[in-house]
């Protein structure tokens, strides 16, 4: 097979994966035989749901109309909790041996609560990241709360961790996340080959294969792409930050008014690979470590504002002309920072779009806005 | 060579062509948008003011919210765009426009170096604000939109509308109208509230003069004076003010000429 086909044939395959994300996590169980735990975003420890040799798969809510949710959530709930929450009522996360919910902002604490009382036959394991994440204390509290997720994924797997265990998966996971840093680096290279639809699904396939597997893939289409020359793309450069690129008709947009993804700051993409588990001591307190070393991210506290900095050289290192600030409705953590970079970009004079999005929004205005900009920069 | 501009809008179809020479040798305006035969017409009419045939055109430019499904333009270019260069061709000072269309309202800060878009903003979701807004309103007062600028002149009290939403807006107006309200003043207090809404998304760009205003609601000026209340500042009317798109448009189309 030439390269360009192999290439096309690893991206259809991931489509596949993120286009159906509940039939890909079925086919993963039956294939690995393991059973699968659901993850909540942000930062969980899916290390250790690994290491107790289960399958960690993404819960980030879908498109359907969340109206059984409604009992639950209030109408400013941010639409990712509220379509999560939904989905689990109408039996989508049936037969998962347990689901990790990080309680990282106040949607996520309250659909922790939701779940709880709403699906008591699914094993709820939260975990509460501290916000002093950088302190002795703020590590050495997350490593108890990480310590309490594995004795519980412990019993409901009837097996011992080890740290052996635990090592084992925070290499995998780590390998993985280089795998996509890497990807993700070569991407804009071959815009006719990695849209923005197909360069997203890459990175959301990453929530419903084995790691490992998607890993190997991941680095074989990047091995691949390189091998091709460098394509001089005929659209203008942009950068996405947000919580996630849906609905994907967005992106498709995208393509239709000729812009093209430099690089991303998004909490599904690359926010969830920029930062490893560190190397050495006891494993649980490495990836405690971890969450001391997250910049940049609307989830963690951010005294001295690092964000903008990072968004604004991410937008000038990447070549882009400007930001798409893919705004999740109610999302009170992305909305908080925007004034913020906002006025360092306009200071900076970089452009910046801001779209409200959510599962079910109108494609015609968006359209009407992505193209004045693509027009505009 | 001549150059076609057509803006295909929700509520109206308007047409320009262009001499080569950037005089304007037809226009029109219908009052159907898109999906109807509004853009045919309009094109019609263009052409027979222009004296010319549809092979005399060398390049056509679509814009307007009906652009992606029209066949037969060259390509299409968004209403923001065209706009602005329609505007900045008669009123090369505007700093910021204005758009109030049949379903959207439209901001946009030009950049005077350049004398292009450096930014915009348009309303979410709602039409508060929009042309439709006040042709509802009209339909419950009884009156024709072309109508409502000359009747609230007569307005001696602003009766406020405090609902946002249309449908809330005119239960609200009927039960001022119930309890004896004069119709001008209801009237002013309509004008208020869409100049409000406007004035709220204007400021989420930052006003600076001189603000235009283009599409068909500029022509009300019952509106025009409520928003420059709100907005406290002139404002002006773009000439011809429901082209601007369709002449943004035809000029942008001559400059593709240009370059081929
Ligand atoms: S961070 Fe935003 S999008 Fe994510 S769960 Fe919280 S409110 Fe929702």
């Amino acid at each position: 097979m030439s390269g360009e086909k192999r290439i096309r044939a690893i991206l259809a395959g991931l489509a596949v994966v993120a286009a159906r994300p509940g039939e890909a996590a079925q086919r993963l169980t039956r294939e690995k035989g393991k059973p699968l735990v659901g993850v909540l975003p942000y930062y969980a420890p899916e290390e250790i749901a690994h290491a107790a040799g289960m399958l960690p798969v993404g819960v980030w809510g879908g498109t359907a109309d969340a109206s059984m949710a409604g009992h639950y959530f209030p109408p400013f709930a941010c639409p990712l909790v509220k379509s999560a929450l939904d989905l689990a009522l109408r039996g989508v996360y049936d037969g998962l041996a347990a689901m990790i919910v990080p309680a990282l902002c106040e949607s996520l604490t309250f659909f922790g609560q939701n779940f709880r009382a709403a699906r008591p036959d699914i094993p709820f394991v939260p975990v509460v990241h501290p916000q002093n994440r950088r302190t002795p204390e703020g590590v050495a509290y997350l490593r108890a709360e990480y310590e309490k997720v594995r004795d519980r994924l412990a019993e409901i797997a009837g097996r011992e961790v080890t740290a052996a265990d635990l090592d084992r998966a925070i290499g995998i996971f780590n390998d993985h996340r280089r795998a996509m840093r890497a990807f993700l680096e070569e991407a804009p290279r071959h815009p006719s080959l990695v849209s923005p639809r197909v360069r997203h699904a890459v990175a959301k396939s990453a929530y419903y294969m084995d790691k490992a597997d998607h890993a190997a893939l991941v680095g074989e289409l990047t091995g691949l792409l390189k091998s091709l020359p460098e394509e001089s793309g005929a659209g203008k450069r942009v950068v996405v930050t947000g919580i996630m690129a849906e609905p994907e008709g967005l992106l498709d947009l995208f393509e239709e008014v000729g812009l093209e993804i430099a690089a991303d700051d998004l909490a599904q993409e690359s926010r969830a690979f920029r930062t490893d588990v560190p190397d050495g001591g006891d494993p649980l307190e490495r990836l405690a470590r971890r969450w001391s070393l997250v910049e940049g991210c609307s989830l963690a506290f951010d005294p001295g504002k690092e964000r903008n900095r990072i968004l604004l050289d991410l937008v000038r290192n990447s070549g882009a002309r400007g930001l798409v600030v893919l705004m999740m409705q109610f999302c009170d953590p992305e909305e908080m920072d925007y004034p913020l970079y906002r006025k360092e970009f306009d200071a900076a004079g970089v452009p910046v779009l801001h779209l409200e999005v959510e599962p079910r929004m109108s494609l015609e205005q968006a359209r009407t806005r992505l193209q004045s900009f693509a027009e505009m920069i | 060579m001549y150059t076609l501009g057509i803006d295909i809008g929700s509520a109206s179809s308007k047409a320009v062509i262009l001499r080569d020479d950037g005089e304007v040798a037809g226009q029109a305006v219908i009052p159907v948008g898109t999906g109807t035969t509004g853009p045919e017409r309009a094109l019609r009419e263009a052409f027979a003011q222009a004296g010319i045939a549809p092979e005399d055109v060398g390049r056509t430019i679509v814009t307007g919210y009906g652009r992606v499904t029209w066949q037969g333009a060259d390509r299409q270019v968004s209403e923001i765009t065209c706009h602005a260069r329609g505007v900045l061709h008669r009123m090369p000072e505007a700093r910021t426009i204005i758009d109030i269309g049949g379903q959207d309202v439209k901001a946009i800060e030009v950049d005077p170096d350049r004398g292009f878009v450096r930014n915009f903003v348009m309303n979410d979701k709602c039409a508060a604000g929009t042309g439709r807004f006040l042709e509802v309103m009209a339909r419950v007062l009884g009156l024709e939109v072309e109508g409502l600028a000359e009747v609230s002149e007569t307005s001696a009290r602003t009766v406020s509308i405090s609902s946002i939403c249309t449908v809330f807006a005119e239960s609200e107006v009927i039960s001022h109208l119930s309890r004896g309200e004069a119709v001008p003043d209801v009237l002013a207090g309509i004008h208020q509230s869409v100049a409000k809404r406007v004035a709220g998304l204007v400021s989420r760009l930052g006003v600076r003069p001189p603000v235009v205003l283009t599409g068909g609601v500029a022509k009300n000026r019952g509106v025009v004076r409520a928003l420059e209340k709100e907005l406290k500042t002139e404002i002006r009317i773009a000439h011809s003010c429901q082209l601007t798109g369709a002449l943004g448009a035809a000029l942008l189309a001559r400059e593709d000429l240009s370059k081929i």
